[in-house]
């Protein structure tokens, strides 16, 4: 059971226009959208999971890293991704998804004297830290296609 | 002890010439007729036939060795090409040279005759400019390439390849690979050149080394290297001097008989021809504690190794922008309000307050000679012995030791502008003075210190003795020493490597806690009192802070303080970390000299 604090740490990140998250996360939502439907509308398997590839390409673009006050260093997902949930709106174009992980977030090394300079060079960080939380999204289909329409993060406590 | 030949410029002082690429390949002809050595070289592959594989996409080398000396190589199966060579045995491993006639690329090659193992690299010059121009465009965000000091084709490249040789069966599935068994191990050989040499393996992406013969022993310079393993007593080494001449050196390194095999190949900094094979003899200076979790043997490395290139990044100031920042923007501690804990200053100790409502004169032996009025714990006034006017300055002040006093502010607002950090002893009345200046002549954002040794004398303060001061020492020399500036995990650290009464280096480790990347300045050492010292060090041809502290062994702690300055203005901060030693390399007795 996690305690969920919205106030103080969530921020959304709302993509313009449901921008297209990258070549990879095109081909790889289009094809799910293009493939003929093998299920009604609502409860597709094949958009449940053409949504979570979105989301994975996502967690894994620099985008993500806009959710966070402190830098995005690695995200994994955990045992409690099997509460993942993605529902589906009847017409089948909408969808709203809750993902839950743990990400690993960093303080970069703030100053500017020779050894914290070569520090960041070799990707060393004031410090390091792991938190659970969910990211919550909404997606919309357009031709055939999943775009993601915002995310947002929220940390358990 | 062997001749020293020192010379007028350390390496990071050396104007290397930025030769042309024609240049470059027409300093490299001589290398068609393969290495030279002294040693014998060894002629166990004359009339032998070897194909090597190597794995991630690298060359298929299919080699005939007519005889001791030369060989026909098609690489990818093309055309053989004739050139020369030269090969040194240690147990099992030949180790093999030779460059491409008519080109700027060669090969060394290690091939195990046992295993069937072997790694090859693959070394060219005039490839900086291409690899930096890259670099560049792949940089998020885009950067403009940086061609600072030139085109750096004089600069070695490499690319290693591990494999093996393919003797159409039986396959081996091994290889040699990257390691971090030396790391922490410093070594002396003797060459049969009659060159001496200080190496230290610090890092698993570095070397530091004390060039005794060839540079006087003066100064360690630093340089990325590979290590890799072959067995637990046999390694190769591979290490480019980056930054300076671009020399490349190969090494086998035997740790049951401590011999070594190598070859060196680039050009002097009189751009002459360095091509020769060597042997040497090793002893072993001592072995330091390696901070990865146990486990880690470092058989991969995190990424591609990185190249620390200061004398490329770092900006040359001119007179007159540095005369702006010292006189319009020069900040002592905040202007007062306190140096904060950031940068270096993480673990600062309590600032001590007692002085204010004070009066002292410190006296150097043939230095300044200042009197002091602390007016708080933040402000003083301060003139010249004989001068009427009092200035104002900011100032810090720390215990590093129990009534052992430092304190830092500074001196008089004009070009080239001044510090001074000051260390008062009150069990015995003497003081030490290091006065920070900015300005060297080769760069005017840079800075020097001058040390001052000497008394002071206060009300109710001690008597201070006649003839014994404060002095320089070599008690430190050999000693490494982590220093954690900041909390955090890992927060700001980094490792001290103060390697001769002259010169130090710092190592900044990995996220995994492998040594990674370090750079070398001179340095200057002297002692307070048993187990306390003071250390200087510039870093020349670098970012040009001072950093003085005040190292206390009993405490495990410093406190020091930092001069800089830059594009920012000048600043003059405080140093506070918490330390951990790593060990100790026995160098003296192959340094010879020791500091009076």
């Amino acid at each position: 059971m996690t305690d969920v604090k919205k106030k103080s740490t969530r921020r959304a990140f709302f993509l313009n226009g449901g921008a297209v998250l990258g070549a990879g996360v095109a081909a790889t939502a289009g094809a799910a959208g293009l493939a003929p439907p093998a299920a009604k509308a609502s409860g597709s398997a094949e958009d449940r999971e053409a949504i979570r590839q979105l989301h994975l390409a996502f967690v894994s673009s620099n985008a993500a890293a806009e959710l966070f006050e402190e830098q995005l260093g690695v995200y994994r997902q955990t045992a409690s991704q099997l509460n993942e949930e993605v529902r589906l709106s009847e017409d089948g174009l909408r969808a709203t998804a809750t993902f839950h992980c743990e990400v690993e977030l960093c303080t970069p090394l703030q100053d500017d004297c020779t050894a914290a300079q070569m520090a960041r060079m070799q990707g060393l960080m004031a410090g390091r830290r792991w938190e659970t939380g969910r990211f919550e999204a909404s997606y919309v289909k357009t031709r055939g296609q999943w775009t993601m329409e915002s995310v947002s993060y929220t940390r358990s406590s | 002890m062997s001749a020293r030949n020192y010379r007028p410029l350390q390496m990071h002082r050396i104007a290397y010439t930025d030769l042309t690429e024609a240049q470059v390949l027409q300093a490299l002809k001589p290398t068609a007729s393969g290495p030279t050595s002294k040693s014998a070289m060894s002629t166990v592959l004359s009339g032998k036939k070897l194909k090597i594989v190597t794995d991630d996409g690298g060359p298929t080398l299919e080699y005939h060795f007519k005889s001791a000396r030369e060989l026909e190589l098609a690489e990818n199966g093309g055309k053989p090409i004739k050139a020369n060579y030269g090969a040194m045995e240690d147990r099992q491993l030949v180790m093999v040279t030779h460059m491409i006639p008519g080109s700027q690329r060669g090969y060394e090659l290690v091939v195990d005759q046992k295993s069937g193992l072997a790694t090859v690299f693959e070394v060219s010059f005039s490839g900086y400019a291409a690899l930096e121009t890259a670099a560049a465009a792949a940089a998020n965000p885009k950067r403009e390439p940086q061609f600072k000091t030139g085109k750096r084709n004089r600069e070695a490249q490499r690319k290693i390849w591990f494999g093996y040789v393919d003797k159409g069966a039986d396959k081996p599935t091994a290889r040699h690979t990257y390691t971090n068994r030396l790391e922490g191990k410093g070594i002396y050989w003797k060459q049969d050149t009659d060159v001496e040499i200080l190496e230290f393996y610090l890092t698993i992406i570095y070397s530091n080394f004390i060039e005794l013969t060839r540079f006087g022993g003066e100064m360690t310079v630093c340089a990325p290297t590979d290590y890799i393993m072959v067995n637990d007593h046999q390694f190769i080494y591979s290490r480019i001097e980056c930054e300076f001449s671009g020399t490349y050196t190969l090494q086998l390194i035997d740790l049951f008989d401590m011999t070594q095999k190598g070859v060196r190949l680039g050009l002097t900094d009189k751009d002459e021809l360095e091509y020769y094979m060597y042997t040497g003899k090793g002893e072993i200076t001592g072995q330091i504690a390696t901070f990865e979790v146990f486990g880690n043997n470092a058989e991969t490395r995190p990424g591609p190794r990185r190249v620390y290139r200061p004398l490329e990044t770092f900006e040359t100031m001119t007179d007159e922008q540095v005369k702006d920042q010292v006189l319009n923007h020069a900040h002592a501690f905040g202007d007062g309000k306190g140096s904060g804990a950031a940068g270096m200053g993480g673990y600062k100790s309590e600032q001590i307050a007692q002085f204010a409502g004070k009066k002292l004169s410190v006296r150097m032996d043939n230095g300044p000679k200042i009197q002091y009025e602390f007016v708080d714990a933040g402000k003083l006034k301060w003139r010249y012995e004989g001068d009427d006017n009092w200035r104002d300055a900011w100032y810090e002040m720390y215990e590093p030791d129990d009534e052992l006093y430092f304190f830092a502010h500074l001196l008089d607002a004009e070009f080239p502008r001044s510090c001074a950090m000051v260390a008062l002893d009150m069990k015995n009345g003497l003081s030490t003075v290091v006065k920070g200046t900015t300005g060297t002549p080769f760069r005017n954002n840079e800075t020097h210190p001058t040390y001052y040794f000497g008394t002071f004398q206060m009300d109710g303060g001690p008597t201070p003795p006649t003839y014994l001061r404060h002095g320089w020492t070599d008690e430190m020399v050999g000693h490494c020493v982590t220093w954690n500036y900041q909390r955090g995990n890992p927060g700001l650290t980094s490792m001290h490597f103060y390697a001769t009464p002259s010169t130090y280096s710092w190592i900044i480790f990995n996220p995994d806690g492998s040594g990674g990347m370090q750079w070398s300045s001179p340095g200057w050492y002297s002692k307070l009192r048993d187990g306390v010292y003071i250390m200087a060090w510039v870093e020349e041809a670098c970012n040009g802070t001072l950093g003085v502290i005040c190292f206390n062994q009993r405490i495990m702690h410093d406190a020091g303080f930092g001069f800089h300055v830059g594009r920012n203005g000048l600043s003059l901060n405080v140093i506070g970390a918490r330390a951990r030693h790593a060990g100790k390399f026995d160098v003296k007795p192959y340094l010879g000299l020791k500091a009076t």
